[in-house]
């Protein structure tokens, strides 16, 4: 198994009120599946999504990634979990300005201690996988949308970690440039990496082999992407309506 | 990660990030620049002046005790000292047998503010000192001109005289004084040298005497109340010699045995106490300001550096969502601050070198400000960086990156 959860719990404080984001989540994902967590906002899927990457702690369960109980881990100990592990794909892209692509590829490898030489080779390798080998040099105000999420995946990609994780990819892309991105992960699913997309999208869900559906901070489906994704229809469009 | 990386990677970026907000980082570094530079303009002017007083004080001879009715410096009863019976010449002489250490034993006797003539030219306010040979080598007075006073001067009560430098100028302008005439409360003395210039202390001048047969004076004025000075050859018998002189002049003025002297033994390095308490009070307050000054500067870096951990909040949030550790973050944001800080205290350094120097230019005080000044200046600078960078950075360490990366 790559990822196990077990009745992960996550409650926040907001004032006095007690906000049950997680209520129990179960469940494991194993090495090379393409998983994606579907809900709606306020559904949990962003606290899910946030724990899977070890940005938040839970507040009860416990979480084993590639084999680290991650659940106890201190600060330092789950940053660098985040570094080795975890390929992290944001729907803003979170890419910083004022570094060139490849500054931006190579971020994750300075934190892990690789001289300068060792990160550029990556970067420029984990560049060319995405097809940007000729935007090394460019910041991100000179790439457009598409470009600049090829980035952030070879940002991820550049660690070789063993879980990618993100989240609404698409987000902010047309719906051209949408596919494109899908396209890539297909490609690396293909290649045999693990992948999370946390999405709110059906359409999306239902290209990933597996998806799980988030309501009210529990699991209420898990299943071939096409059935678990599209199986809510209905109710979205009841959503839409009103 | 390694502490070395962390230091790598946040120079990187400090040295990237003084580049984006040039005027911000103008401004602030401005700050700390003229906090450095107060506090080293001031510490050269100090250091200046400490200097200064401390070769006038070497001027005047480590190797000499003074012996005399009053200290040199008279707090509180002044009343007291006077009240005390006078030196005499039999104790004088006492003392210069039956010391071992003393390598010379003189006289002398004051007379302030005297007015000295010589044809049209006037000087008032002249210290008249009556003395023999020996006082030229007790306080190692140099006569470039003529000779100085004789112990036969003394004897035969010649009335030759002996001038300060600044009384030769201001009497003979232009002209050389041996020779001629001078006159003082009525009676002509002919000049027979011309001491060397020694410059102020504590703010008086010392070239304003005037010196004559020891005998002399005490024929025209009739002054017994004169001071002895002792002489030693090595500064480090000084002690020593305080000692025997002491047990010497006691018995020689019968002070009951633990009954306090009823005389005074001075030494140079009264003066130099003295100095240090004038000026101890000064010196804090100037140093006082230059660190207020400093302070704002601070403060300013402070200010600067809270303003940009929140307008890099999310850069912060992508860092760490990549492996930054919060330590990383810490170092990033102190380095900066320690960088802006230390670029203003190379600026304050060049002024306050140049202020240091201009005052040196304009005053007749040797502003010196030593090299190790100049590195400490920048040091300090990136020290108060530091210190007024650790709350930002803390604070930037310890932003929860979910918040962070969704912030806008």
């Amino acid at each position: 198994m790559l990822i196990k959860l077990e009745d992960i719990r996550r409650y926040y404080t907001v004032g006095t009120e007690v906000v049950h984001a997680l209520n129990g989540v179960s469940f494991e994902v194993s090495k090379g599946e393409w998983v994606a967590i579907i809900g709606q906002s306020g559904s949990g899927k962003s606290t899910l999504m946030n724990v899977i990457g070890c940005l938040d702690t839970p507040t009860a369960g416990r979480y084993w990634l590639n084999g680290h109980d991650v659940s106890g881990m201190s600060d330092n100990e789950l940053a660098d979990i985040r570094n080795r592990e975890i390929g992290f794909i944001f729907q803003t892209f979170q890419l910083l300005p004022r570094e060139t692509a490849l500054g931006n590829v190579e971020l994750p490898l300075i934190y892990r201690g690789l001289r300068a030489k060792e990160r550029r080779e990556r970067a420029r390798h984990a560049l060319d996988q995405v097809g940007l080998s000729n935007r090394v040099t460019h910041r991100p105000n000179e790439l457009s949308g598409g470009q600049r999420q090829r980035v952030a995946i070879a940002r991820a990609l550049v660690t070789e970690p063993s879980l990618l994780l993100a989240d609404e990819p698409t987000g902010n892309l047309d719906s051209a440039t949408g596919l494109e991105i899908i396209g890539l992960f297909e490609q690396l699913h293909r290649q045999g990496h693990t992948i999370c997309l946390v999405t709110h999208e059906p359409t999306l869900a239902a290209r990933c082999p597996r998806a799980i559906r988030i309501s009210d901070g529990l699991i209420v489906k898990d299943g071939p992407g096409p059935q678990v994704a599209l199986e809510n229809r209905p109710e979205r469009a009841r959503a839409a309506a009103t | 990660m390694s502490l070395r990386v962390d230091l790598l990677e946040g120079g990187r970026i400090a040295l990237r990030s003084l580049g984006v907000n040039r005027l911000r980082t103008l401004l602030t570094l401005t700050a700390v620049g003229i906090g450095v530079a107060t506090l080293l303009a001031i510490v050269g002017i100090i250091q200046g002046l400490n200097g200064a007083f401390a070769r006038q004080l070497a001027s005047l001879g480590t190797a000499t005790l003074n012996i005399s009715r009053r200290p040199y410096v008279v707090t509180g009863d002044w009343w007291r000292y006077r009240n005390r019976k006078q030196l005499t010449l039999a104790q004088m002489q006492v003392l210069a047998q039956q010391s071992q250490l003393a390598t010379a034993v003189v006289p002398e006797v004051n007379e302030d503010g005297r007015e000295l003539t010589a044809l049209d030219q006037s000087v008032s306010a002249v210290d008249l000192i009556g003395t023999l040979a020996d006082f030229q080598k007790i306080w190692g007075y140099e006569v470039p001109a003529g000779r100085f006073l004789t112990d036969a001067d003394s004897d035969a009560e010649r009335q030759v005289m002996v001038l300060g430098a600044d009384v030769a100028e201001q009497l003979f302008p232009g002209r050389s004084p041996l020779g001629q005439s001078v006159r003082l409360d009525n009676r002509p003395y002919r000049v027979i040298g011309v001491l060397a210039k020694k410059g102020q202390i504590l703010g008086q001048s010392m070239d304003l005497v005037a010196l004559i047969p020891f005998n002399t004076f005490l024929a025209i004025y009739g002054k017994r109340d004169f001071q002895i000075d002792v002489a030693v050859d090595d500064p480090q018998l000084l002690d020593r010699l305080e000692d025997e002189v002491t047990g010497i002049m006691r018995r020689v003025r019968s002070v009951s045995p633990g009954a306090p002297d009823d005389f005074s033994v001075n030494r140079t390095e009264q003066l130099a106490d003295t100095y240090r308490q004038l000026t101890g009070a000064l010196y804090g307050v100037a140093v006082g300001v230059g660190l207020i000054t400093l302070l704002v500067g601070g403060i300013g870096i402070m200010n600067i550096m809270l303003v940009s951990v929140r307008e890099r909040t999310r850069e912060i949030g992508i860092r760490r969502a990549l492996g930054a550790r919060r330590s990383t973050i810490v170092v990033q944001f102190l380095l900066e601050a320690s960088l802006v800080s230390a670029v203003g205290g190379a600026i304050g350094t060049a002024l306050g070198l140049g202020a240091a120097k201009v005052v040196s230019l304009v005053t007749s005080l040797a502003a010196a400000v030593q090299p190790l000044t100049v590195l400490g200046g920048i040091l300090f600078a990136a020290a108060v960086g530091l210190i007024f960078g650790i709350w930002p950075a803390a604070r930037a360490a310890q932003l929860d990156p979910v918040e962070a990366l969704r912030y806008e």
